[in-house]
């Protein structure tokens, strides 16, 4: 069985149009999966589900062997984390320390371990030196970095952004998806939602998702020479990868589309 | 406006801070209701002579507390010339002849000019504002030539006028002092934590602390976001053309609804995201939590609190005699 196991999943706000329809996706532990797809296509709807925020109207989600239920919703939140777009939205705490507490809080974790852990990943988001800030007080991507911590103080290990770097300038926007690169290093699973194809890219999978319906989930590798998922889905490859793709597929390119692929990997 | 979300809180070491919340409070609230039950000049004022000391005990600047008092002084000063103009009880201290002829009409005037003006660049605008006042009594007082406008009147100060409006004041000044002291020594997150364990009795009658506790942390919380936001609107708006300083009430009416509605609008939609925020991280409303921060009930706030009970006490005594 995966980590990470969606069954036949639908969904609707409204009870008449779906926004979800039939979804069926495995993730292994320890992936890092990408979710593209234009908005309103589910993206969103597709993370709330997976942390039981919403209640599929049919089908199952199983997180490393658990039904999510009602009754499970509980637990099944200890392993799985979500960080919002807007980092303003989900700090709770008056200052970084309260915030990174507040989850532990919930799970009645005892004072004395919660200090412990709060300097520990405190310092493992660079936010030690903040821990008395107050959120008026501190970047967008710092907010970001302090739900990170938050949610590996719950001793969570899968952990959903979505669109989490889209309210960031540039360098905090890179250094987030750095600190995202080293949480996929220490094993945890990944799922990243994006209008990023850069961001995309250091996935191992991807998933495109298109009118609540899974368009494609395959191999990054794989998918990137689609060039019909991309013009399907209004999504733009990157100069590199276009290039890459129109090359002839023979032995004198092999060495320029590496080095293209390579390039567009780097970016 | 960012500052607002700490308060008046000043980071400090002096003997307050070490009290625990709930002391402050209950003590604060004591000796509040004991300067209620004061009933003569004399002992309020023997009253504020012990909150002086207190605060020096305390260590806590004088200065930041006046700082504190700033935004009711407007409030002090008209409570205390009411109440000397309309209370003419008691013996007659003071009975000052004023007239207005045109020229102090004219000065009247000038003076009013020269303070719209003045005002805008101006740090220290109260004490202009004093010095204005004053300078209106004087003329009123002394400028007795050109035309008289209306028949002189005479401005009379009674001996229980003056008692009755210092009285108020004072009163008005300790029980300020006395709330500054708290909220100067005390984080806003220590006060709601201490507002929560004392209000925990009143579960047993269906009201629930810790929920109401974070509510108040959680909106603590969002007052400068919020504050960001509006500036935002307002700034997005100016760009288009509106301009939030000038125009008729009417105008003004249609600005501030024109800045109410997006507010509301996306603090709803905040509030959908931050619940969802909270669900994800496992919180469920009137369940059980730990907290991270702890309450230590020590022998200073077992000392604080039996000083508070004696004030009390005696104030008690003082008003049965
Ligand atoms: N709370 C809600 N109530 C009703 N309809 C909703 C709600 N949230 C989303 N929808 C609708 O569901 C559909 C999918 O929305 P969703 O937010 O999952 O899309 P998305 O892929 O995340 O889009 P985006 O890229 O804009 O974030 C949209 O048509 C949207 O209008
Ligand atoms: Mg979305």
């Amino acid at each position: 069985m995966s980590y990470i196991e969606v069954k036949e999943l639908s969904y609707s706000y409204n009870n008449k149009t779906n926004v979800l329809e039939d979804i069926s996706i495995n993730i292994e532990k320890g992936e890092w999966i990408a979710i593209l797809g234009h908005n309103g296509s589910g993206k969103s709807t597709l993370a709330k589900a997976l942390v039981g925020l919403l209640e599929p109207a049919t089908g199952e989600i199983f997180i490393d062997g658990t039904l999510l239920n009602e009754d499970s919703a509980f637990e099944v939140r200890k392993k799985i984390g979500i960080v919002f777009q807007n980092p303003d939205n989900q700090f709770v705490g008056v200052t970084v320390r309260d915030d990174i507490a507040f989850g532990m809080e919930n799970l009645c974790v005892p004072r004395e371990e919660m200090l412990e852990k709060i300097k520990f990943f405190a310092k493992k988001v660079n936010m030690l030196d903040s821990l008395d800030k107050e959120p008026a007080n501190l970047s967008g991507g710092q907010k970001q970095r302090v739900a990170i911590a938050g949610i590996l103080a719950m001793q969570s290990d899968i952990i959903i952004f979505d669109e989490a770097t889209s309210m960031l300038d540039p360098f905090s926007r890179e250094e987030l998806v750095k600190y995202i690169k080293t949480l996929h290093k220490d094993g945890l699973t990944i799922i990243m939602i994006t209008h990023e194809i850069n961001e995309a890219l250091l996935a191992d999978r991807i998933l495109v998702m298109n009118k609540g319906k899974v368009y494609a989930f395959e191999e990054t590798e794989v998918i990137m020479k689609k060039k019909e998922v991309f013009t399907d889905n209004h999504l733009e490859l990157p100069v590199a990868l276009d290039l890459a793709n129109s090359l002839e597929e023979n032995e004198s390119h092999k060495e320029i589309r590496d080095k293209l692929w390579e390039y567009a990997l780097i970016k | 406006m960012k500052n607002i979300i700490i308060g008046q809180y000043i980071p400090g070491k002096g003997l307050f801070y070490r009290l625990d919340p709930r002391t402050k409070i209950v003590s604060v609230l004591f000796i509040m209701i004991a300067v209620f039950l004061l009933q003569t000049i004399e002992q309020l004022l023997i009253a504020l002579g012990v909150a002086i000391i207190m605060l020096l005990i305390g260590r806590i600047s004088i200065i930041k507390v006046l700082k504190g008092l700033k935004p009711i002084l407007v409030l002090l000063i008209f409570t205390f010339i009411f109440q000397i103009m309309l209370n003419r009880e008691g013996v007659m201290i003071v009975n000052q002849e004023m007239q207005l002829t045109i020229f102090t009409a004219l000065f009247l005037l000038l003076a009013l000019i020269i303070w719209r003006i003045l005002s805008r660049y101006i740090r220290y605008r109260f004490l202009l504002f004093l010095a204005f006042v004053a300078s209106i009594f004087l003329i009123l007082v002394y400028v007795d030539f050109g035309y008289p406008l209306v028949n002189s009147f005479s401005f009379k100060i009674y001996e229980q006028g003056l008692r009755m409006s210092a009285f108020v004041v004072v009163r008005l000044l300790i029980i300020i002092t006395l709330s500054t002291v708290l909220t100067l020594t005390t984080k806003p997150t220590d006060l709601t934590q201490g507002l929560e364990k004392l209000m925990h009795p009143l579960k047993k009658i269906g009201f629930d602390s810790e929920s109401f506790a974070l509510i108040i942390s959680i909106s603590l919380r969002y007052i400068p976001t919020i504050f960001d936001e509006a500036n935002k609107i307002m700034l997005a708006q100016a760009s288009r053309g509106a301009d939030f300083s000038e125009g008729k009430l009417k105008d003004k009416l249609k600005q501030v609804i024109s800045l109410l509605v997006p507010m509301f609008i996306i603090a709803f939609m905040r509030s959908e995201e931050l619940a969802n925020a909270m669900e994800s991280r496992n919180f469920v409303p009137g369940e059980k939590r730990t907290r991270i921060y702890e309450l230590v009930f020590s022998y200073r706030d077992v000392l604080a609190t039996t000083i508070s009970v004696l004030i009390l006490a005696g104030a008690i005594v003082l008003k049965v005699i």
